[in-house]
């Protein structure tokens, strides 16, 4: 871009802002890594609880303790984009609250189910409902779409493990790391690819 | 009556940066300069008259030994991008409609 000091039209002008503004935007791309890591782990965690309702044949241990386990490649992913990226967004200060938040009640949840011995099948649904939260509010922020679906579709099958036996729970909990994580996780990660590569 | 539009703002590069700048919290000079697709010396330039009229911070720092130079709005910046958007568009919409 050339310096030609003011001989720029007030229409240019506009476009020139409008053109400056779309390019920042179109900057705001995430991997999509944590997303991908974060759905894999509900999906193999709520299918081998589901594996262990279905064949009757229980575990010694609890396979949702490795839900904890993801923070660490969380916490990696998110110190690797932010060393890559150029810019900090308006929005990055308030999704960091909010996935935090997230975190914390999943923790407390599974803390207070673990200390009371609450109904897990009433669990199931209060977990599914916890995870459209940020999911929704995110694809809300950012715009992106696949997410708002996600977020929505652990709603919904939020109210409907309100009818089902735990294990098919554990089915629609897989369900909602696939729609709400895993593939929106996905996209993310090949819009983030073709952006490379362009 | 139409406004004057601000000639710090009036010019193609410091205004692109500065529409760059008020859609982001904060950024580096390297990413300014490939959004802008200017070179580094004439983005420098603009970017030091900015700066001198106040409208953006620039924070000279290291990151992993390596010099990084991150640029951020004022409020004075914002509030001058917006009265020079109201200006522009009483240029363009002179009967106010």
């Amino acid at each position: 871009m050339n310096e030609a000091e003011n001989k720029m039209t007030e229409a240019e002008s506009l476009k020139l802002i409008n053109e400056m503004i779309g390019k920042a935007k179109r900057s705001y791309i995430t991997t999509g890594a944590a997303s991908i890591v974060w759905g894999i782990l509900i999906i193999f965690c709520s299918l081998l609880t589901w594996y262990q309702f279905y064949t009757n044949h229980f575990f010694d241990f609890d396979v949702w303790l490795l839900v904890f386990l993801a923070v660490i490649p969380q916490i990696y992913f998110s110190i690797k984009e932010k060393q890559k990226k150029k810019f900090v967004s308006h929005d990055e200060r308030t999704m960091t609250y909010l996935w935090t938040t997230f975190g914390i009640c999943i923790f407390v949840l599974s803390f207070y189910n673990s200390k009371f011995g609450s109904n897990e099948h009433s669990s199931t649904s209060l977990f599914m409902l916890m995870y459209g939260i940020p999911t929704f509010i995110t694809g809300g922020v950012f715009k992106f779409k696949p997410m708002i679906f996600g977020g929505l579709i652990c709603w919904v099958l939020s109210i409907a493990s309100m009818y089902t036996d735990i294990a098919v729970d554990m089915l629609f909990m897989a369900a909602c790391g696939l729609f709400a994580w895993l593939i929106p996780g996905i996209i993310l990660w090949r819009r983030y690819k073709k952006q490379q590569t362009c | 009556m139409f406004k004057e539009l601000d000639p710090i703002l009036h010019s193609q590069l410091r205004l692109a940066v500065i529409s760059l700048l008020i859609s982001v919290k904060e950024a580096e000079f390297t990413f300014l300069k490939e959004k802008t697709n200017a070179t580094a010396g004439n983005l420098s330039v603009q970017i030091n008259k900015l700066k001198d009229a106040g409208y953006i911070d620039v924070t000279k720092q290291f990151s992993n030994n390596y010099p990084q130079t991150i640029c951020k709005i004022t409020g004075r910046g914002v509030d001058a991008f917006e009265e020079y958007v109201k200006a522009l568009q009483s240029y363009m919409n002179p009967n106010g409609k």
